[in-house]
Order: structure tokens, then C-alpha cells, then sequence
């Protein structure tokens, strides 16, 4: 009984509804606005039926027509880079200062609206002092690390500075295995050997 | 199954009032104020000041007031992706790109996003139907919250197939569908473009939608060129969608207390 009423309400709102947004669904032809409103030209959709967003989309159209772009399937000849890449003027310095420094003692902090890294207070200054003093580039940057280091920020060179074979002490050369069969086999200089090992495990340890 | 529950109850929620819409006004042209009972009869012209006089002003609701460069930037929407995700067509939204990560001109954002929130506003101003959709699942239940807080919808739950274009067979006969597709991220799950894009668009719905650098712009309406994956900059759209929505729905009860003072004078 009460399924029976409710499909009669039903079938008038169908009826209410139903004519409601007879549309097209030609999504790849023209765009939202020009199909609905050349149904509305047409006839098929009345006045009354008129969506809610067409006086507005009339009032404020968007900047670019929404109209569907076929993707290129071939494979595209080259084409100009259309969008250029974004280099800085202090970007040699920063890359000079990274390769020779690293990160810098202090980490990012992107968190932080106007934070200034180790690296953009180098590169400050740097262009500070190439402002004030004409020096060639080598001896500004020596002269911003020296500048750095006054204002208390120590920087610490990347990787090991290159090694010659004269600076380094022959005693390093020796290694703790071959020391310790020297000490079995001389057993009997043990005096010698105590003297020794303190002095070498020392050495060894710097 | 639950999300087809709870889309179900939505528009149910929207099929009993547009029951009321169909039998009490006759004579006025479009859906408007929403309200469960029959709205009081009102003058034609007055109901036409209401509807007309906001579309003559450039920025009716002062939606540009509400954000700046400065508050885009600080929320990183300019930053897109690596260069190997480009689309093709977003290439015109691009400022350049550094160290191989594409910045999106906030220039153009700003532009875009004025108009974007603009004809949210006059939607919403009109009683129009605002269903926000992402498939981030990080920014689910955020979407969701904040269509609730501006008395909409949301949809962040997997998309069946004919949610839109077969709509009266999912959801019963009369179902209204929405006016306006809000997509906060326009891919789904799988970096593919959402299927509610050409929905829209099959169905003639206008969608405003927050394109990033590997996205496809070119079904979207109202394209808002920026970030979708950084939390901040997705918290700052829905705050700006909120409070525009809100302000359009303020303003329409504003404008109807405004015109039914004044109403009794004009003969009917």
C-alpha cells in the first residue's frame, strides 16, 4: 500500500525531474557553457531549466575556454623549451661554496618564513664585499670566510685536503699485527717494547 | 560500500528538497534560497534584483580580499614537480623551473584563483549544489570536515563509475545532481587524471579544480594552477573555499531580509 503511493509520488517527480537537464555528452566537442547554451538556442532545454552557473559563467567567463586538447600522440619533434630554467647571479657562488664548505655547520630550517641558511649569508656578504673592494674572485671568497669567521661561523672545509707521501710519519705505516708478532718474537726486550707500544699507540691513534 | 551509504544519504538529504522545489515554485526560474520548507512568495523583480545585482559588480563578494601573493607563497603553492612530470599543457602556468623543480607563476595563480573562488561564490549565493572532491587520502577527512562546516558536500571515497552520468539508477529517481565540482587535487590514486573531470564535463557541470605542474588543465573550468600535495597549501584552499562560501551564503540571507523589508511597498 504504502510502496503503491510512493511510486506515485515517484512518477511525478519523475515527471517534475525527468525533463530536467536533457543534455549532451559530448565532453570532447565546445566547451560546458557553448553546449549548454546552444541546447538552450535549440530548444531543448527550456528557459526554466536553465542551470544555476550560466548567468554566472555568462557574467565571468574563465581566462581560457575549457575546451578539450587532443594529446599528441606521435612522437613531438623538438619543440623550444618553453619554460627557462631559473639561474641567479650568486649561483656560482653558492656553488663554489658548496663544493668547497658543504652544507655549512647550520641545518635548513625551511619551517621558518625568513630564514637565512649559512650559504645565503656567505653569498650576502660576498656581494657586500664585492660592492665595497674590486678583488678578483678567488681572494673574495677568502675574504667572506675570513669575514664569516669574525662574526663566529666557523667553516669547516668538505673532504680531507690532498696527502703527500713526505708529511706523512713513518710510524703510521706500521700496522698493530705486524707490531704484535715483533713483540711475541722479542719477548725478551719486553722493556723496549713497553716504551714502544704506548709511544706507537699513541702515534696510531692520531 | 559505507562511502555509497553516506553519498546516498547526501543526495537523499538534496532528492527531499528538490521535492519541495518541484511542487512550490512554480514561478520562479531557478533553485533558490535552500530551505526545507517552501521559501515565501516574493515579487518577480525582487527575486530578479536578487539574482541580477550581484552579477554587475566585478567582485561582488570581495573574494580578492581574502588571500594575497604573500600568503600563497608562504603556503609553497608555486612549487610543482620535477621537471620529468611536466604536463604539457601546463607549460603557459610556469614561471621556470629551478634546479629541474617546476615554480608555478603565482601571478597567473592569483588571477586564476580570484576568478575560481568568484564563481564558487555566485553558486553559492544561488543555492547551487558545491560537491568537493580529492582522492588524496591524506587530505580525506580534512575535504570532508570542511565541506561540513560550509553546509556542502564532499565525495574523497572511491568513484564509481556512473556517480554522475548514471545517477538516477544509483540513487533514485529526481536525484539533483551538483552545480559545481570543487576538485582539490585533479588525479586520482594512480596519477591518472579523475574520472569526475569528464564526468563533469559529460554532464555539463562546471568544475573549479587545483591543477599541478603533471596534471591536465584542459577539461577544468575554472583552473587554479598551484601545489596539491603540500598539507599547508591544500589547508590554505579549503580555508579560502570555506570562508567564501560562507560569506556568498551570508550574503544571500543578508540580500532576501534586505528585499522582503522592503517588499510590502512595491505593489505585487
Amino acid at each position: 500500500m504504502g510502496r503503491s503511493d510512493r511510486s506515485g509520488s515517484d512518477n511525478r517527480q519523475c515527471v517534475v525531474e525527468a525533463v530536467a537537464m536533457a543534455g549532451s555528452r559530448l565532453e570532447r566537442f565546445g566547451t560546458v557553457f557553448s553546449r549548454v547554451r546552444d541546447l538552450m538556442r535549440s530548444g531543448v532545454i527550456k528557459p526554466t531549466q536553465k542551470p544555476i552557473w550560466y548567468d554566472v559563467y555568462q557574467a565571468f567567463p574563465p581566462k581560457r575556454e575549457p575546451l578539450y586538447v587532443k594529446p599528441h600522440s606521435r612522437p613531438s619533434t623538438k619543440r623550444q623549451e618553453a619554460v627557462p630554467d631559473i639561474f641567479y647571479r650568486e649561483d656560482d657562488v653558492r656553488a663554489k661554496f658548496y663544493e668547497q664548505y658543504g652544507t655549512g655547520p647550520r641545518a635548513f630550517d625551511p619551517s621558518k618564513p625568513n630564514f637565512v641558511s649559512t650559504c645565503q649569508r656567505f653569498v650576502d656578504k660576498y656581494t657586500e664585499l664585492k660592492s665595497h673592494s674590486g678583488l678578483d674572485d678567488c681572494a673574495l671568497f677568502e675574504e667572506t670566510g675570513k669575514a664569516l669567521l669574525k662574526d663566529g661561523i666557523v667553516l669547516r672545509r668538505r673532504g680531507a685536503p690532498p696527502v703527500s707521501a713526505e708529511s706523512r710519519d713513518p710510524v703510521l705505516e706500521l700496522k698493530l699485527t705486524d707490531m704484535l708478532a715483533e713483540q711475541q718474537s722479542m719477548g725478551a726486550v719486553s722493556e723496549e717494547t713497553m716504551e714502544h707500544t704506548p709511544h706507537t699507540s699513541q702515534t696510531s691513534a692520531t | 560500500m559505507a562511502a555509497r551509504a553516506m553519498t546516498r544519504g547526501i543526495l537523499g538529504l538534496r532528492h527531499s528538497r528538490a521535492v519541495t522545489f518541484g511542487y512550490s515554485c512554480g514561478g520562479s526560474h531557478y533553485a533558490t534560497a535552500a530551505s526545507i520548507k517552501p521559501p515565501p512568495p516574493q515579487n518577480e523583480d525582487v527575486s530578479d534584483k536578487i539574482m541580477k545585482l550581484p552579477l554587475e559588480k566585478p567582485d561582488f563578494f570581495r573574494v580578492s580580499e581574502l588571500f594575497s601573493l604573500k600568503d600563497l607563497f608562504d603556503a609553497r603553492v608555486h612549487l610543482g614537480h620535477k621537471k620529468g612530470c611536466r604536463h604539457r599543457l601546463m607549460e603557459p602556468y610556469l614561471y621556470g623551473c629551478r634546479l629541474d623543480q617546476d615554480i608555478i607563476d603565482l601571478d597567473q595563480t592569483v588571477e586564476h584563483f580570484q576568478q575560481a573562488l568568484n564563481f564558487t561564490a555566485h553558486v553559492a549565493y544561488r543555492g547551487g549544489i558545491i560537491l568537493f572532491v580529492t582522492r588524496r587520502r591524506q587530505f580525506g577527512h580534512l575535504v570532508e570536515t570542511t565541506a561540513k562546516d560550509c553546509g556542502e558536500y564532499a565525495h574523497t571515497r572511491y568513484w564509481q563509475g556512473g556517480l554522475l552520468t548514471n545517477a538516477p539508477i544509483q540513487y533514485g529517481p529526481g536525484v539533483r545532481l551538483p552545480d559545481l565540482i570543487v576538485f582539490l587535487s585533479t588525479l586520482n590514486n594512480v596519477f591518472q587524471p579523475h574520472v569526475g573531470i569528464r564526468d563533469a564535463a559529460k554532464m555539463n557541470i562546471p568544475t573549479v579544480g587545483v591543477v599541478d605542474s603533471n596534471c591536465n588543465p584542459s577539461l577544468v573550468t575554472y583552473p587554479v594552477p598551484g601545489n596539491d600535495d603540500t598539507p599547508a597549501a591544500i589547508e590554505l584552499y579549503c580555508r579560502l573555499f570555506k570562508m567564501t562560501i560562507n560569506r556568498a551564503k551570508d550574503k544571500r540571507r543578508q540580500m532576501e531580509l534586505l528585499h522582503s523589508l522592503s517588499a510590502p511597498s512595491t505593489p505585487s
